[in-house]
């Protein structure tokens, strides 16, 4: 494991994957790729919990999945964001946006 | 929040679907994960022994993932049952066992359950059936009319008096029972025909017309479900009555066997007007609103304005109203719940020995458990997977209980106690399925928890270890051990006490002497129609003549009487005694009366004591005789010689007709053989002077049985006159046997579960003592091979077990004589705590105990050093 990427903080791996998917629909692997990638390789998701991650909201309904085939043509299971899932992603960016700055005021100031 | 309802019933219904595609998920992740380390450089096995440690335990996220989708809670229960299915088959003599144990005190509890259900918990067939009370004692037609227009607190009230009725005209003549009514009984309870209609207000009066109404049975069986039957003609004891109504096929009387419902005024004129002849169970119904103890102080005022007004035959009224349902089920409920708490007690036991069996089982599959705790599981899920094999076991256990009680209820039908004979069948109803389902799911997962829980505390390390003999578990798990064994005996002691007292009161009653010989005794009763009947002299006539065929039969000797005992029939009248000063009116001695006609007391073989039986020649036109029993001289004539006393009935006119008494007859038990004996007047048939006393019971001795008696008699019956019924045809050995059904059927109910409870106790020491001996094998090698004795090994083996049995026989004494004395209603002569028994059933228990400790201790003898030490 690289000594300069970080673990998630709690909370944060839901905001993340929907924000991805906010893009494309992707399976689990290429999310957990994606994530890495986009965050120069700072952010690792544990497999172990992406997983339960996706299908937790999957069944909140913020997300659906199908069967499609991926671009190695094997059989993949496809995420994608639905409309409600769109919402739901501005309401945690705002969250999160609102947490971060308050966060870095302190920080800054204090 | 739909949305995640409907996607949890998905994946639930689509499971093996989901499961897969999981498994296809997570692997074609791990695909991707290697190829792209195999790109970057890695050989093929590296990458993907790297992807694999980077991805973690596959069937944690698994888990997880179900988790995450919700579908955990009911997926785990039947991936749990599936998994405990599965476990159960693998071990049949196991699963056999806990089912077998469990089935026996389910279905024992259910059987009884259901006749509680059907006796004391079901409703009566009657709307508003809490608004309807019965009265004590019984009343004249004219006093139950007299209350009904004097109260205003019931809606409506009717009186009911089975009486036998000729039925001809269809073949054989039938003797029915006919209930004699008056017209507001169905509207008190309710009910309404099936077909036409009720006897009403203006047609319930003296010269009415002559109106039948039939029960379904009657209309089924006796004319032939004929739908257009109203109308149509019967006839009923001599009288032509027309069919008016059908009654429907689930309506019967409170307490009363009918066949047949006629009005009091138009089928008995004689007595309907009668304000002496008290023999009507009556029927209120309250108004709404009205309480029982306002009906009861009304009825109260009625009863003294009439004590007033009649001092002659209604002195000292005091009628009770009782609710309907207490009236009914007053007699047998101490005796159900008895029977219920008895068979609590053996569904106690079965529930020990099956927790101490899933014990054992727990230690069989210690290291299995272990290693699974070991590999992740959680402890919450090994408790919770046990529990689902536990209460799986329950459940299966109560199905089969299921059938164990029907087969049951069956056997209790056919003992037919008198709790019972209103009932056919005792249906499993919806509430006794709740009940057996309950009890199961309780059995399972309570006695289930106890040794699951006992069994999750440990050690990892320490289970892991072969040697497992002094864990800390297994010392918990011998205490809870001890306990559960120590409860059984003490348990079977309370129900073997129990048994014991009925047992030996039962014996006590059937060696009660009657005061007569039942042997070989026919009895058959006639009733004379007063159509044809209704002198005095043709009856004597017709009773001569018939015990004169009778007797002409080869090896039969023959007489008569009014009622027999036991029969709980009989005629009770108030006597004076000559020369005594008359006693005020209404509380002159009551005394039973008996007409007899032949050899009666040489038939019954009931002794003379004093002075002699009637003569042939004690007859019409001769000085009136009578014999009166023991009871009667010790009540009435006591310390004096009652030959030649002369006594008779009350009448009005007066002067007397004195009857003197020529002899003195032992007692008999009439009311039961446990009841006292009341006193008793015989009279001979001939000089019988009450014409209403039409009726007469046949009493025929033989040597032997002889087959085709009871066709014979019925045809000299039938020679004579072809319309008179013969009903009642048993042998008073049968009558005995009736008498004491009751008793019987307690006995034999408590007898069963008490021997279930010694064998399950017997079973369960036996299973302990087996498993202690297993795990000391070594220890026992060790000392065989010190050079112990064979008494020694037995001591050190049963010493254990004889221990615990002692101490639960000493808990289960002090229970007894506790809680026996709840039995005190059962019983007849033998006192609740009698010693005797106490001490029987406690050296039983102990001799049960003892052989159960015995047997694997004789095992113990057999191991062998070597092989012993070689377990190790």
């Amino acid at each position: 494991m690289p000594s300069r990427s970080i673990d998630l903080p709690q909370g944060t791996l839901d905001l993340l994957i929907l924000r991805t998917l906010s893009l494309e629909p992707l399976h689990g692997w290429a999310v957990s790729e994606r994530i890495q990638q986009i965050s120069s390789d700072v952010l690792r998701v544990q497999q172990g919990s992406l997983y339960p991650a996706l299908h937790r909201l999957e069944r909140r309904g913020w997300i659906k999945a199908r069967w499609g085939t991926s671009e190695n043509n094997r059989k993949a299971k496809f995420y994608e964001l639905t409309k409600s899932g769109r919402r739901q992603l501005e309401i945690e960016r705002d969250a999160w946006e609102k947490l971060t700055a308050a966060v870095s005021q302190i920080l800054e100031t204090a | 929040m739909l949305h995640d309802l409907l996607f949890r019933l998905q994946t639930l219904f689509r499971r093996p679907t989901a499961e897969s595609e999981l498994d296809d998920e997570l692997r074609f992740h791990l695909e991707r994960q290697i190829a792209k380390y195999v790109r970057s450089g890695m050989s093929e096995q590296e990458a993907t022994r790297r992807a694999r440690l980077e991805f973690g335990g596959i069937d944690q996220v698994k888990d997880e993932c179900r988790d995450a989708r919700g579908i955990s809670f009911v997926e785990t229960l039947l991936q749990d049952a599936r998994y405990a299915a599965r476990t159960l088959l693998r071990s049949p003599a196991f699963t056999a066992c806990a089912v077998l144990t469990l089935a026996l005190g389910i279905g024992a509890n259910t059987a009884i359950f259901s006749v509680v259900n059907s006796v004391l918990l079901n409703p009566l067939p009657y709307p508003d059936p809490r608004a309807l009370l019965a009265a004590r004692p019984n009343d004249s037609r004219p006093d139950l009319k007299d209350i009904q227009h004097q109260t205003r607190s019931f809606a409506s009230s009717g009186g009911v008096n089975v009486e036998p009725m000729d039925f001809t005209g269809n073949g054989e003549p039938m003797r029915v029972h006919a209930a004699y009514v008056d017209a507001g009984l169905l509207q008190t309870l309710g009910v309404q025909p099936m077909l036409g209609r009720w006897i009403s207000d203006d047609e319930d009066v003296k010269g009415g017309p002559r109106n039948v109404v039939v029960s379904y049975p009657f209309w089924r069986d006796v004319l032939g479900s004929d739908m257009h039957v109203l109308g149509k003609v019967i006839r009923l004891s001599g009288n032509s009555y027309t069919v008016i109504g059908v009654m429907p096929s689930d309506f019967s009387l409170p307490k009363e066997l009918a066949d047949v419902f006629v009005s009091m005024w138009v089928a008995y004129p004689g007595e309907a007007p009668d304000r002496d002849v008290h023999s009507m169970h009556t029927y209120w119904r309250l108004k709404p609103g009205v309480t029982l103890a306002q009906a009861q102080a009304e009825i109260a005022q009625v009863d003294r304005r009439l004590s007033e007004q009649f001092p002659d035959t209604e002195k000292g009224r005091e009628t009770l109203l009782i609710p309907l349902h207490d009236w009914l089920v007053g007699n047998v409920r101490p005796a159900l719940l008895i029977l219920f708490g008895a068979v609590g007690l053996v569904l106690l036991i079965a529930c020990a020995n099956f927790a101490m069996l899933l014990m054992a089982r727990a230690v069989a599959r210690q290291r299995e458990l272990m290693i699974r705790a070991s590999l992740g599981a959680r402890n919450s899920r090994l408790i919770r997977q046990r529990l689902t094999e536990s209460t799986l076991l329950a459940l299966v256990g109560g199905a089969v209980g299921l059938l164990v009680a029907k087969l049951g209820t069956m056997f209790l039908l056919a003992l037919k106690p008198a709790a019972l004979h209103r009932f056919h069948a005792i249906p499993i109803d919806a509430r006794v399925f709740t009940f057996v389902f309950a009890i199961s799911l309780l059995t399972g997962l309570l006695f289930g928890l106890l040794p699951a829980w006992s069994a999750s505390r440990g050690d990892i390390a320490e289970a892991l270890r072969e040697n497992q003999r002094t864990t800390s578990i297994e010392v918990s798990r011998s205490l809870l051990r001890s306990v559960l064994i120590t409860a059984e005996v003490a348990l079977a002691l309370l129900l073997l006490a129990g048994a014991g007292l009925l047992i030996k009161d039962f014996l006590r009653l059937r060696s009660v002497n009657p005061g007569f010989n039942p042997a070989n005794v026919m009895t058959m009763y006639l009733q004379l129609p007063a159509t044809r009947y209704s002198q005095f002299q043709l009856q004597t006539n017709f009773r001569r003549e018939l015990l004169a065929r009778i007797n002409a039969l080869p090896g039969v000797e023959a007489a008569m009487i009014t009622d027999i005992p036991l029969s709980g029939n009989f005629v009770d009248h108030r006597v004076v005694i000559d020369g005594r000063p008359t006693p005020a009116v209404g509380t002159e001695p009551e005394v039973q009366v008996l007409s007899v006609m032949g050899d009666y007391f040489r038939v019954m073989q009931i002794p003379i004591r004093a002075g002699r039986d009637f003569l042939p020649t004690d007859r019409e036109g001769q000085p009136l005789v009578a014999v009166v029993n023991e009871a009667f001289v010790r009540q009435h004539l006591p310390g004096q010689n009652p030959i030649g006393s002369r006594l008779d009935w009350i009448r009005t006119p007066e002067p007397h007709q004195w009857m003197t008494i020529v002899g003195v007859a032992a007692d008999v038990k009439y009311s039961g053989l446990n009841q006292p004996v009341d006193p008793a007047v015989y009279s001979p048939f001939s000089q019988n002077d009450e014409a209403w006393r039409r009726w007469m019971t046949l009493v025929i001795k033989t040597r032997a049985p002889i087959a085709g008696l009871v066709e014979d008699v019925k045809k000299q019956v039938w020679n004579m006159d072809s319309q008179i019924p013969v009903s009642g045809i048993q042998s008073m050995d049968d009558l005995m046997a009736v008498s004491v059904a009751q008793q019987r059927f307690n006995m034999l109910l408590l007898g069963i579960f008490a021997a279930l409870a010694v064998a399950l106790a017997g079973v369960g020491i036996y299973g302990m003592m087996a498993y202690r001996v297993n795990q000391r094998t070594h220890e026992i090698g060790v000392y065989i091979a010190l050079g112990a004795q064979h008494r020694d090994v037995l001591r050190l083996v049963m010493k254990d077990g004889a221990k615990l049995a002692l101490l639960g026989i000493a808990f289960g004494l002090a229970g007894a004589i506790a809680l026996t004395r709840v039995m005190v209603s059962l019983l007849f002569e033998v006192k609740p705590t009698d010693p005797p028994t106490l001490i029987g059933v406690a050296l039983l228990l102990a001799a049960v105990a003892l052989l159960a400790c015995y047997i694997p201790a004789r095992r113990a003898l057999s191991i062998h050093p070597m092989t012993a030490l070689r377990c190790e």
